[in-house]
């Protein structure tokens, strides 16, 4: 039976309706695994030098000991955002004659084949042969490998469960990542060490080998509460989502648009309430962060604009990327009707022009903590703001009338592939490349703030011409509005 | 009302419409009949201009749909789920289509009430969301929003099913009284033959595309459709 259920899961994949797409997207994901791999192998293997590094003077076993906690309890910080429940798919297969037993088996088994559950082999196990078999003999080493395995399947049912019990998990991940954040905390203000207590732990472990079978039993029982939850509970509202009521809003703030902000309300009802939309603004939050890896005190000395141009476009635009790239497909669940309705086709873009306008002012507004590290950062934002209400926001819904492929919103953004096609792949470039151009001459001549100006005046100079890009937007979407509700309808 | 002209669409070499001429009345009921594949709901989605045909045109009141909006102020319709914004609440999207009409939420709220009998205590003030009601319900939603556009023209696509049956009842009603009261010109699409010649007073017959069978309704015509298929 569970090979039945696998070999429909492999035509699910290979029958689906963008195909194309998600091969692409599985290959690269595919190559960001084996970079993952290859990364985990490393550090494996030469695990003895860096400890050396990182912990000079400590005794590399001790060390080694010390961070395996750790590494779980990170790990299942990430496992709560990142790890996707298989559910879904059992549906069809409630309703005949195949035992409850069955089907968990099948959810559970499948629920391993994660990478999350692949990175700790590669991570820990290499050290274990290479040195604690040669210094402290192959029975702890099989003590150790068995416990990591061990903690790697906890951690996997662990996760399931709590998210299956708590479906909106953005408390839980909040929680678990507070729990790992003050340990840490704790840790370093010589509180309470986690890396003593995962020493003393496993150095009980070695001595001791068979005590490994605590973590045997710790993995089984959280697996044996799982699959019993799972088998009580196989209905499918109860594991898709909780019912809580729902109200009408209003955004009196929009309303002073006239039928533009109705239909910018409209908008921002669906980016609220849907999980995959919700999760782009998240991530959009996330991204402001992006300037503390990319902007460096020695380049805002030296007024290196160029260099940190890619962060402050993409902090400032990152709404109207995330949100842009799938224009219209947001909307492909009810585009028939949206052209039946008496939509003048003038205010359905502007209202789209309205959102992004805002959504861009806000993050910028929020991105200017950054004029702490210096105020030539304001100006770059600026530059970059003005670039991207006027120009990206035209680039992104030209693009959108070439994206014929129907989003499935209810699902969450993380590694979600789903209605990814080649306008996804193709808009970053222009969006990036053609501010860089306006820049690099300047960038050339060493006249930087000359070339932020440019950038600057290019985005103004669009923004005034917006009507022009309305008009020609719309004979756009007039052309090709069949082509796309077609493609949506499927 | 409605003027269908060499109107062909075809899909992979195989024709879904060809309809040489046809001509609807303003005040007509239309039922268009046909098993699957018939092409009724391709022939209604060029006629909201959702599908470009490949030859020939349809003309709302002498206009070319294609070319302007102007049919969309007295047209209504509701085809299939594809048609409601399902993350609304009932009460939002009335109040959304209202809005595209110029209907102010008192408005709105006024003429829903007149549908308490249609909604049967189901619809309105449920907390949820319309992608979270049952077929049936997003169907009396759907019909209802469409109906509240005050149209001349109205386009349903098997408003019967998924309906239960006290409300297909009251809709036959509905469409009959706004018949006579407003001069309603109405095409429904339907599987349930019972139904089409009770409501309608013109039967069109579709088979792959193309028009077998056109009259008006009598009290033979429905033995005469259950021969036609029967066979």
């Amino acid at each position: 039976m569970l090979s039945t259920f696998l070999s429909h899961q492999w035509k699910d994949f290979w029958r689906s309706r963008n195909k194309a797409g998600s091969i692409a997207a599985q290959i690269l994901l595919g190559f960001f695994m084996l970079y993952f791999v290859v990364l985990a192998l490393g550090a494996g293997i030469f695990m003895s030098q860096l400890i050396g590094k990182i912990f000079p003077g400590q005794d590399v076993i001790s060390a080694f000991n010390g961070i395996i906690l750790y590494y779980f309890l990170f790990d299942l910080a990430v496992r709560t955002q990142m790890q996707e429940l298989p559910t879904l798919s059992i549906i069809p297969y409630l309703h005949l004659n195949i035992s409850k037993k069955t089907i968990v088996n099948f959810l559970n088994v499948k629920s391993l084949f994660t990478f999350f559950n692949l990175l700790p082999l590669f991570v820990f196990i290499p050290f274990c042969f290479i040195k604690i078999g040669p210094t402290l003999g192959i029975l702890s080493a099989l003590a150790y490998v068995i416990s990591i395995i061990s903690l790697s399947i906890f951690n996997n049912y662990l996760v399931l469960y709590l998210k299956r019990k708590a479906i909106n998990n953005i408390a839980y991940f909040g929680l678990i990542i507070g729990t790992v954040a003050i340990l840490a905390a704790l840790d370093y203000y010589h509180i309470i060490s986690v890396m003593n207590a995962s020493n003393f732990v496993f150095m009980n472990v070695a001595r001791y080998p068979f005590l490994a079978i605590a973590f045997i039993l710790a993995a089984v029982f959280i697996f044996r509460i799982n699959s019993m939850y799972l088998r009580s509970n196989l209905y499918t509202e109860e594991l898709s989502s909780k019912n809580e009521k729902k109200v009408s809003t209003d955004y009196a703030f929009l309303n002073r648009f006239g039928k533009v902000g109705i239909l910018a309300a409209l908008e921002l009802k669906l980016i609220l309430r849907h999980k995959r939309s919700r999760s782009s603004i998240f991530m959009g939050l996330a991204f402001l962060a992006y300037g503390f890896i990319f902007y460096k005190a020695p380049m805002i000395a030296k007024d290196e604009f160029g260099k940190m141009l890619f962060a402050a476009l993409f902090m400032t635009g990152i709404s109207i990327i995330s949100y842009g790239q799938f224009m219209f497909a947001w909307q492909s669940t009810h585009f028939d009707g949206l052209l039946v309705s008496k939509i003048d086709f003038k205010n359905f873009i502007k209202a789209k022009f309205l959102l992004f306008t805002i959504s861009c002012t806000i993050i910028t507004i929020l991105a200017s903590f950054y004029g702490f590290m210096s105020y030539k950062l304001l100006l770059l934002h600026l530059a970059a703001y003005l670039y991207n209400i006027g120009f990206a926001t035209v680039l992104v819904l030209y693009f959108a009338t070439m994206n014929y492929k129907r989003l499935d919103i209810t699902k969450s953004a993380s590694f979600n592939w789903q209605g990814v096609g080649a306008t996804q792949w193709i808009l970053g470039l222009p969006f990036i490349l053609v501010p860089v151009f306006i820049y690099l001459p300047f960038g050339i001549m060493n006249k930087p703030y000359w070339g932020l100006l440019a950038i600057g005046l290019f985005g103004l100079a669009t923004l005034l011409m917006r009507n022009f890009w309305i008009d020609l937007l719309v004979k756009r979407f007039e052309k090709q509005r069949y082509k796309i509700a077609e493609g949506f309808r499927e | 009302m409605l003027e269908f002209k060499q109107l062909k669409k075809s899909y992979g070499g195989r024709t879904v419409v060809d309809i040489d001429h046809l001509t609807i009345r303003a005040g007509e009921t239309i039922g268009l009949v046909g098993n699957n594949g018939a092409g009724k709901t391709t022939l209604f989605r060029m006629l909201l201009d959702l599908i470009r045909p490949d030859s020939g045109e349809v003309l709302s009141k002498d206009a070319v749909v294609a070319n302007n909006d102007h049919w969309k102020n007295y047209t209504a319709s509701y085809l299939d789920e594809g048609f409601l914004i399902d993350y609304l609440t009932p009460e939002e999207y009335f109040i959304f289509i209202g809005s595209l009409h110029e209907l102010s939420v008192a408005h709105v709220s006024d003429y829903l009430k007149q549908y308490d009998e249609f909604f049967n205590g189901e619809i309105l003030n449920r907390g949820k969301y319309i992608r979270d009601f049952s077929k049936g319900n997003q169907n009396k939603v759907g019909i209802a929003a469409a109906l509240m556009q005050k149209p001349e023209l109205l386009v349903l696509d098997e408003p019967f099913a998924n309906l239960d049956p006290t409300t297909q009842i009251r809709l036959k009603t509905l469409i009959k009284t706004l018949k006579t009261t407003n001069r309603l010109t109405t095409l429904i699409s339907s599987h349930d033959l019972n139904h089409v010649t009770d409501v309608c007073d013109r039967i069109i017959l579709l088979e792959k595309g193309i028009v077998i069978k056109d009259f008006n309704t009598d009290e033979n015509s429905l033995k005469e459709l259950e021969a036609y298929f029967a066979e």
